[in-house]
Formats: C-alpha cells, sequence, structure tokens
C-alpha cells in the first residue's frame, strides 16, 4: 500500500513540476514540451491508479490520455507553430519571476486550502488534490500571464491536465473516463480554434475558397 | 419517454447539418422545436426515473427551455429569409444544428440527475454556443467566440473541480460510485456530508456555473457575446443557457444550507450569492449608459436579471427563492420575445446582421410600423419592472422577503434596481417614439410580432394570473429547494 502511495504522489509531483516549469518557459516549442511530458506522466498516474484501485475505467482514461494529449495534441500544437513560422517567436507578458513568485504562492494557497477542509477524507485523495488544485492554478497563472492564444491554450491544457489528476485521485469516482473525452472535446476545438484564428490574422479572413483563391494567383 | 426531448435535437442536428437548404432548414428546425416542446410537456406525465429524469425544477424549466426553443425557431423562419445570402449554405446547416444542440444539452442538464452529467450538458452546450457566435465570420465576432470560449472554458474547468469536490464530501454519507453523484441522493444525506469540503466545492462551483450564469465578475464574455452572434440564437442564449447555470448553483446551495441547518461545517452559501448578485446589479446598473448597441445594451439586461435571480438565492428561503424562480422564469419569457422583435426592427430598418442594432439606426421605431414599435416599447418596459409589467410581482416578492430576513441589503438592492429601470425607461422613449432617421420608410409588420405579443401576454398571465396547477409547481418545487 506504500508503494501506491509514494508512486501516485511521485508522479503527482511531476505533473505539479511540469506545470510550474510552463510558468518559466518563454519559448512556444518548450512549452509544448512540457506540456507533452506532463500528459505523457498523467497517463502513467492514470494506469497506475487503475492497479491500484482496480478499475478498468481508469486503465481507459490512461490510454486516452496517453493517445491523444500526449501525441496528438502535441503534434497539432507543433504543426501550428510550425505552419505560422513561430518557432523563434518569444513570449513576453508578465516578468518571469514575479510570474514564478506568483506561481509558489498559489501552490502555497492550494495546500492550505484543501489540507485542512479534508481531515476526513482517506489520506492518498487529500495529498492528490492539493496536487491538483495546484496544477489548475498555475495553469490559470499561465493563461493570465502569457498574451498569445497558443500560450494561453497551453496553460488552459495544464489546467485540464490537473482536473483529470483529480479525477483519477478520487476513490471510486464513476464517469472519469467520460469526463477526459468531454475536456478533450473542448481542448481540440480550441486548438482547431487557435488554428483558424492564425489563418485569419494572416488572411484576414477564415473562408477557406478564399485562401484557395489567393494560392491559385500563386499568392 | 424522458429520453425522447434530449435526443431528438441530437439527431435531429445531425440531420439538419448535412441536408437542406437553409428555408428549408430553417423550416425543419421549427418543426423539430415544436415536436421537442410538445415532448417537454409529456414529459410531466411521465418524469422518469434513475440517472436522467425531471423533478419539479427540470419540469417547469424543460417546458419553458422547449417553449422559447419553438417560438425562437419560428421567428428564425423569416430571419433566414432575409439573411439568406450572408452566409455560406454550408454554414446555415452548421447554424441550425447548433441551435438544436444547444436546445438538447439545455434539456440534458435540466433533466439530470447527476453533477456530472449536469457538468457534461453545460460543457455541451458551451461549445456548440461558441460554436453559433462565430458563425457571422466577422473579426468581431471570431473576437466575442474566442472571449466566450476562454472565460467559458475556465469557468467549466472550476465547476469540475467543485463537481469532484462535492462528490468526495459526500463520501462519508454515501461512499463511492453512483450514488455520491445523484441529486436526488446528495440532498437527501446533505445533512451528513463533510460541511468545511462542501464549502469549498461551493466556491468553485459559484465561479465556475457563475461564468456561465454571467455573474460580476465573471461576465465579460456576454455582452461581446449577444452583439456579435446570429441574432435568434442570442434570443436562445439569453434565456435557457443562464437558467441552466443559475438551477445548478441553486441545487448546489441546497447541499449547503441544509448541512448549515442540520448543524454540518459548512459555511452559509448566502454571503457568497448575495455578493455576487448585488455587484451585477449595480455593474449592469453603471454599464447601461453609454451603450450604442442594442443587443449589447440588453446584454447588460441579462447580467443585471441573472444577478437579482442570485441575489433572491442568497435571501434564501421558500418565498424568496419562488420569487427568484419566478423572476427566470418571466425574464426569460421577455428577453427571447424582445430579441425577436429587435430582431424584426432591425430587419425592417434593412438588414439583421450583427451590428446594424445601434439605437441611433433603430431609433423611431414607431414611424417604421406601429405593431413592432409597441411591441418592443411594450418588451423594454417590462423589464424595468414597472407595475403593469410581470416582473414588478417577483421582484416585489423578492424585496418584501428581502427586509424580512435581511433588511440592511434591501437597500442596495432597491438601489440597484431602480439604476437599472431608470436606464431602461431612459431609453425607450427615443428608440419607440423618437424621431426617425431620414428615408424611413413605413412597413408592414413581419408575423414573428404576434409571438412577442404572446410572450407578453404570458408574462402578464404568469404574474397575475398564475394557474392553480402552476402554482403548485412553483410553490412545491421553492418549498423543497429552500
Amino acid at each position: 500500500m506504500s508503494l501506491t502511495f509514494s508512486l501516485a504522489h511521485l508522479m503527482g509531483g511531476i505533473v505539479l513540476l511540469c506545470g510550474f516549469l510552463l510558468l518559466s518557459q518563454r519559448r512556444l516549442a518548450a512549452m509544448i514540451t512540457l506540456y507533452q511530458i506532463q500528459a505523457c506522466v498523467l497517463a502513467a498516474a492514470a494506469f497506475w491508479q487503475g492497479w491500484a484501485q482496480h478499475e478498468l475505467n481508469l486503465y481507459l482514461t490512461g490510454i486516452i490520455t496517453l493517445a491523444l494529449k500526449g501525441l496528438l495534441l502535441p503534434y497539432g500544437l507543433r504543426q501550428i507553430v510550425l505552419r505560422f513560422n513561430l518557432r523563434r517567436a518569444v513570449e513576453s507578458g508578465m516578468g518571469m519571476a514575479l510570474s514564478l513568485i506568483l506561481g509558489v504562492g498559489l501552490i502555497g494557497i492550494a495546500v492550505l486550502v484543501v489540507l485542512p477542509s479534508t481531515m476526513r477524507a482517506v489520506s492518498l485523495t487529500r495529498e492528490d488534490l492539493a496536487i491538483a488544485l495546484s496544477v489548475v492554478l498555475l495553469g490559470l497563472l499561465v493563461m493570465v500571464s502569457r498574451r498569445s492564444a497558443l500560450a494561453q491554450i497551453i496553460g488552459f491544457l495544464s489546467t485540464e491536465n490537473g482536473l483529470v489528476l483529480a479525477a483519477i485521485g478520487m476513490p471510486g469516482m464513476p464517469f472519469v473516463a467520460e469526463f477526459s473525452v468531454a475536456l478533450l472535446v473542448l481542448l481540440a476545438f480550441l486548438v482547431v480554434g487557435v488554428f483558424l484564428l492564425r489563418i485569419r490574422e494572416h488572411f484576414d479572413t477564415l473562408d477557406v475558397t478564399g485562401i484557395e483563391a489567393i494560392e491559385r494567383r500563386g499568392r | 419517454m424522458i429520453l425522447l426531448p434530449i435526443f431528438l435535437p441530437f439527431a435531429g442536428a445531425l440531420a439538419l447539418g448535412l441536408w437542406g437548404t437553409p428555408r428549408v432548414g430553417a423550416i425543419a428546425n421549427a418543426g423539430l422545436s415544436l415536436v421537442v416542446f410538445l415532448l417537454t410537456l409529456a414529459v410531466f406525465a411521465a418524469p422518469g426515473h434513475g440517472l436522467i429524469h425531471a423533478d419539479g425544477l427540470g419540469l417547469l424549466f424543460g417546458a419553458l427551455t422547449g417553449f422559447i426553443g419553438l417560438t425562437t425557431s419560428l421567428a428564425n423562419i423569416a430571419y433566414v429569409r432575409e439573411a439568406e445570402a450572408r452566409l455560406r449554405p454550408v454554414l446555415w446547416r452548421l447554424y441550425h444544428a447548433l441551435c438544436q444542440v444547444v436546445l438538447g444539452a439545455t434539456l440534458l442538464g435540466l433533466y439530470a440527475d447527476n453533477i456530472g452529467l449536469l457538468w457534461a450538458a453545460v460543457e455541451g452546450a458551451t461549445i456548440a454556443a461558441t460554436l453559433a457566435v462565430s458563425l457571422p465570420r466577422t473579426a468581431s465576432a471570431l473576437e466575442a467566440a474566442w472571449k466566450y470560449f476562454i472565460l467559458g472554458g475556465v469557468g467549466i474547468g472550476l465547476a469540475l473541480f467543485g463537481t469532484m469536490l462535492v462528490y468526495l464530501a459526500a463520501q462519508p454519507a454515501l461512499g463511492p460510485g453512483f450514488p455520491a453523484m445523484s441529486f436526488a441522493a446528495l440532498s437527501a444525506h446533505a445533512a451528513k456530508m463533510d460541511g468545511s469540503l462542501l464549502t469549498l466545492a461551493f466556491v468553485f462551483i459559484l465561479f465556475g456555473y457563475g461564468t456561465k450564469a454571467a455573474l460580476v465578475p465573471l461576465h465579460g464574455w456576454l455582452p461581446d457575446t449577444y452583439a456579435e452572434g446570429p441574432a435568434p440564437l442570442t434570443a436562445a442564449f439569453s434565456g435557457p443557457l443562464l437558467n441552466l447555470a443559475l438551477i445548478a448553483i441553486l441545487r448546489f446551495r441546497h447541499l449547503l444550507q441544509v448541512n448549515v441547518a442540520a448543524g454540518g461545517a459548512a459555511m452559509a452559501p448566502g454571503p457568497f450569492l448575495l455578493t455576487l448578485g448585488l455587484a451585477s446589479l449595480f455593474l449592469a446598473g453603471f454599464s447601461f449608459t453609454r451603450r450604442r448597441d442594442a443587443r449589447r445594451f440588453f446584454g447588460f439586461s441579462s447580467i443585471e436579471h441573472s444577478g437579482i435571480a442570485a441575489f433572491a438565492f442568497g435571501i434564501g428561503g421558500p418565498a424568496a427563492i419562488f420569487g427568484g424562480l419566478l423572476h427566470m422564469v418571466l425574464q426569460t419569457l421577455l428577453k427571447s420575445g424582445l430579441f425577436i422583435a429587435l430582431v424584426s426592427a432591425a430587419g425592417l430598418r434593412g438588414s439583421a446582421a450583427p451590428g446594424q442594432y445601434a439605437f441611433s439606426h433603430l431609433r423611431g421605431m414607431i414611424h417604421s410600423s406601429k405593431y413592432t414599435g409597441w411591441m418592443l416599447g411594450g418588451a423594454m418596459f417590462a423589464l424595468a419592472g414597472l407595475p403593469p409589467s410581470g416582473l414588478f410581482v417577483s421582484e416585489f416578492i423578492i424585496i418584501s422577503q428581502t427586509v424580512q430576513r435581511n433588511p440592511w441589503v434591501s437597500l442596495p438592492l432597491g438601489l440597484g434596481l431602480l439604476l437599472c429601470a431608470a436606464a431602461m425607461l431612459r431609453n425607450v422613449g427615443p428608440l419607440v417614439f423618437g424621431p426617425a432617421p431620414p428615408h424611413t420608410k413605413a412597413h408592414k409588420a413581419g408575423a414573428e410580432m404576434h409571438l412577442v405579443a404572446l410572450h407578453l401576454a404570458l408574462v402578464a398571465g404568469l404574474a397575475f394570473a398564475m394557474p392553480g396547477p402552476v402554482l403548485a409547481l412553483f410553490s412545491s418545487v421553492s418549498g423543497a429547494l429552500q
């Protein structure tokens, strides 16, 4: 049982660390890589919880997380970066030191809020919940402190990883796999949305026929 | 039986999305909405049981949603005829499909007896609504949709976290598994739930669903969405989606209240709701001035009325909840009627495209069409909540309950209501009776104005002569959720 605890906490900790490092990264490509690592560790955590709780649901969540969030979404994000030539784009916004200090503060708040109010809950859930809330808040901080749409999206994706982390830690909660699928639909729309938005910025229209016309004329 | 009104819109959305010219789509959309409305009435006879079943609140607001869906889709036929050329046929198909998805998801949320399913329904409705807002494909529409998506997404995330915390708080009482997610089981065992965890959950729920209910400070998306989205769909937004979020807040508030009453460790939910409600009321009151776009203006009016409902829930007790629910129902009827009139009025002045709703452009509506002008003025006057209007009744109930239960907050409430009413009334005169822009010709009012008249009549009827069975349903619902 103690191995269950320590491994679950280790993986939760890595997810939190990735969420924290997102704050310190200025380049989009690095942020995407961090997100990918976070999603893969999250998938591993889901598998581990599935094994510990004997829940088929959680294995399913792990597979979905690994396939879509660990592989497909980062691929899509990288495509956006390549296509719109953002590889060298440097994010400006809030200063890095300030955002890191705020991040530490948010983690402190999450721990202070969750631990006292969950005295009666199972201890595994307690600490997992504190970690998950920290990841959620850090993701929101990334969204607030960055200007570009893509960086905001990555912040949102990280927030959502925190939510899934909380869900897999809940003892015997129904609908976990369904939740992660529903969230994924939202994420997919967001990524597609930013793709279309960038197209608009470049061509000032979303109407793809216009772009085809431009291509026919040879730009 | 209960599943039919939920799945029919989704199945219909698929068909509407794949086939049909815009006009055929609009008629099919209206036909489908008629069937869904009849089904929401049929649910009264067979409310079902288990995961998806309609309690009193669900029945009441399900029928309301069905009705708004029907009238909006009928008015939509005229809108499509006027606006057909502005979008490609594929986008019109998508538009009609999205209308049905919003309808189906809202009904699912109202009928779900499961906190997870409720969350999923709100999420689905948000995605569909965002896509719909982006449909005009103008830069400002995309910006509004993006804002909605980001704010709505954050709200949905917070609501999910709150939902999971509620599940965790229910563990001592109900143990793992489905019962800990069912509203019926939760409210029966709320006294034994973990109070402090429940309070934490409620904060997340309030901010999560509060985003969807456009409570200040989470209201940022709403005026833009109203102003930039396709006009008839905003009429659908203005009511049912906000109601769904408010009802979610009301249901979770009830859990807290029961826990507090039984001596649990939870905090009383009143102060949270009162603060957000008053903030919404005042922000709307101050934002009404200097609005040039009529739809943005009425967006702030929706924020105001959301705030009033949240305030009523914060006061608590069966009578205040009754007032709050009545206010939501009447407000929804009035606002959707008003939007139908507004779209029709803009159509009379040339185009009902987004951006054609400036007050200066629409002023003196009575010179274009008497009927449209009077209906528009009537709906606006009713929204101000002065005596002949139905909202007077609900606001009176709320105020008298406030004086009785929490006299001090009745001062800011009265001030806020006065501020909003004055701003609303100030615009009625110029918009309806003022001098029309040059070259205005008189037109015949569209047939959809009869729908507005129907809405106004329903509001007056419900407020001043509510039929016995409806009154009994209202009372039992608000008694159970006090």
